[in-house]
């Protein structure tokens, strides 16, 4: 049951998985498109559905773009498996997927790439697992898939540009943003901004945002933190606090919002698990948004043939991702003998060109954002840290105490990470409390060893299963 | 609590609010239940946002304190979203589109 064969497995349909694939594709090499999710295009392309009165389907022009690349795809006949899951990776280039939550077959490719681009991170804080905390990428998806908002007025908390683009996106289906609350100050870090220059098609991005949010009269602040969010059974208080350069809470200067829906958001990291499970090297790095997988020039990972492109390799938004996909199809195209010498080195040489410009906006914004030690070290203790097995900031401090200072031990002692999820959602966040719990980089530290299946599989699905 | 007659004959679960964005273009309704009551929902929107749509927040309870939980990631990461659909347990409603006559059980907390 190993077929469709394909030269080329393509995990991640977002803007790296699509341009590898049409540019393969175009070399006439035959590449399979796999994702989880409904519709081809990734968590940044998401399908809007159509609006009355207006043809309009992305404004802006990375948007625009990625949108021309998905019509690429669909016109060149590239096989696309939607809804459906890799739940392992195996010596040999096998792949284990589940389809539509039912079937389950394996597929195998003489090359794959890893396209799965990053997840959202949290700050946690007392009352996050209340009914109507959710995360900004959560108001986004609502939006912009489904044309649903997530409340009639909503409250945005957190850190990172992202928020903006929530908030952007709030105003522009007709809801209301009570404010958009800011862990970092407008001129932190300000000698950061010497690294990035070319950036203008971005920073206008932001401006645009930006402009359609103070216009709208949503209140911006700064230096202003989610302190707790209350509620019975669900959310209907938000406490915050203004916090001085050093992250400090300056007493008296809280505010309480009465609000059923708060947007969170803390950046982003790296989906490294499947590398992780293909036996692929990964790293942390701090400029590249934490965990990522590790990569010579040409993308391809320590695993000969498992390539990989966009987020997973470093958080630096869309930018980047189309241009490390073209990347890793050139350096396929070159191991398949498709290219020609002289041809492949002058394009990869401006390619990753404009790829060290990418990287340094990225770096950029992910040390601007990055989560201070100091925020993780005051988390109060009754905070609930794995929100699938319940464990609390309280029950880390102890086992950390006690000697539990790996993450290894910590899922032994605590059973973090070992709920629905799989530490998608705890995992990182553990890792940046246990490093800021031990006072020590995480460089140094052995992420959990990933184990199929990735994700929960029914037995069902399972049962049917046959080589 | 006030009920609004949506036509067609069945009685819709109190729609608290309805959030779909109006200036959408939208296929004619469908029906869906959430624990056994009739609520319409669109094609193409997934279960969450039908669910999100009607005012629901709460989805499941957690496995370990038993404490009311709801959507939290939105795109399949973080399982808070997980109704029983048509009979089938832990169900992602965030990955998941509707689909006419889908039975979805979510847990509904006692009124207090």
């Amino acid at each position: 049951m190993s077929q469709p064969k394909a030269d080329v497995l393509i995990i991640g349909n977002g803007f790296a998985g699509i341009v590898a694939a049409n540019r393969l594709a175009d070399a006439g090499v035959h590449a399979v498109l796999l994702d989880e999710n409904i519709h081809i295009g990734g968590q940044l392309l998401r399908q809007v559905p159509e609006r009355l009165g207006r043809a309009v389907r992305h404004d802006d022009y990375v948007k625009k773009t990625g949108q021309r690349f998905i019509d690429a795809v669909k016109a060149k006949k590239i096989t696309v498996l939607n809804r459906t899951r890799v739940l392992g990776i195996y010596p040999g280039h096998e792949v284990l997927v589940e389809e539509n939550e039912k079937k389950i077959r394996t597929l195998k490719a003489e090359r794959i790439i890893l396209a799965t681009g990053g997840r959202e991170k949290f700050l946690p804080f007392p009352g996050w697992t209340l009914p109507g905390v959710i995360s900004g990428g959560a108001v986004q998806v609502l939006i912009k898939s489904s044309g649903v908002l997530p409340a009639r007025e909503i409250l945005i908390g957190g850190s990172g540009l992202f928020l903006f683009s929530v908030a952007y996106e709030c105003l522009q289906a007709g809801g209301r943003v009570r404010a958009v609350l800011e862990r970092t100050g407008v001129f932190d870090k300000l000698p950061l901004l010497a690294q990035l220059p070319r950036q203008l098609p971005k920073l206008s991005e932001g401006a645009r945002f930006l402009s359609r949010i103070l216009f709208s009269g949503v209140p911006l602040r700064f230096r202003t933190r989610v302190l707790e969010a209350r509620g019975r059974g669900r959310l209907e208080q938000v406490v915050t606090a203004k916090v001085d350069g050093s992250g400090k809470i300056i007493p008296g200067r809280g505010k309480t919002y009465e609000i059923p829906l708060l947007a969170v958001s803390n950046g982003f990291a790296a989906n490294v698990e499947l590398a992780q499970m293909a036996g692929c090297d990964i790293r942390f790095l701090d400029e590249r948004g934490g965990w990522v997988a590790a990569t010579g020039d040409d993308l391809e990972t320590s695993v000969p043939g498992i390539y990989a492109a966009g987020e997973i390799t470093g958080i630096a938004g869309a930018l980047k991702s189309i241009n490390e996909g073209e990347i890793a199809a050139l350096a396929i195209l070159h191991k398949m003998g498709k290219t020609g010498e002289a041809d492949f080195h002058s394009l990869l040489k401006k390619l990753l060109a404009a790829r060290r410009r990418h990287l340094q906006f990225g770096k950029y914004f992910n040390l601007l954002y990055k989560i201070p030690t100091a925020d993780y070290l005051a988390i109060p203790d009754e905070t609930l840290i794995c929100r699938c097995e319940d464990v609390t900031m309280g029950e880390l401090r102890k086992a950390v105490a006690n000697g539990y200072d790996t993450p290894a031990t910590l899922k032994i002692a605590l059973r973090t990470a070992m709920g629905d999820c799989q530490g998608r959602t705890c995992g990182p966040i553990v890792y940046d409390i246990l490093a800021a719990l031990t006072d020590r980089s995480q460089a140094g530290m052995t992420p959990l060893v990933v184990r199929p299946p990735v994700k929960p599989v029914a037995i069902d699905s399972l049962a049917g299963y046959s080589e | 609590m006030t009920e609004k007659k949506e036509g067609k004959g069945f009685k819709p679960v109190p729609a608290t609010e309805n959030l779909r964005v109006a200036s959408i273009k939208r296929q004619p309704a469908i029906q869906i239940r959430v624990n056994g009551r009739p609520l319409e929902a669109t094609p193409g929107e997934t279960v969450l946002a039908a669910l999100t749509a009607a005012g629901f927040r709460v989805l499941k309870k957690s496995n370990v304190s038993g404490e009311a939980r709801g959507a939290f990631c939105g795109m399949g990461v973080c399982y808070e979203c997980l109704v029983t659909i048509n009979g089938v347990p832990k169900q992602r409603s965030c990955m998941t589109e509707v689909q006419d006559n889908m039975e979805i059980q979510i847990y509904e907390p006692a009124q207090s």
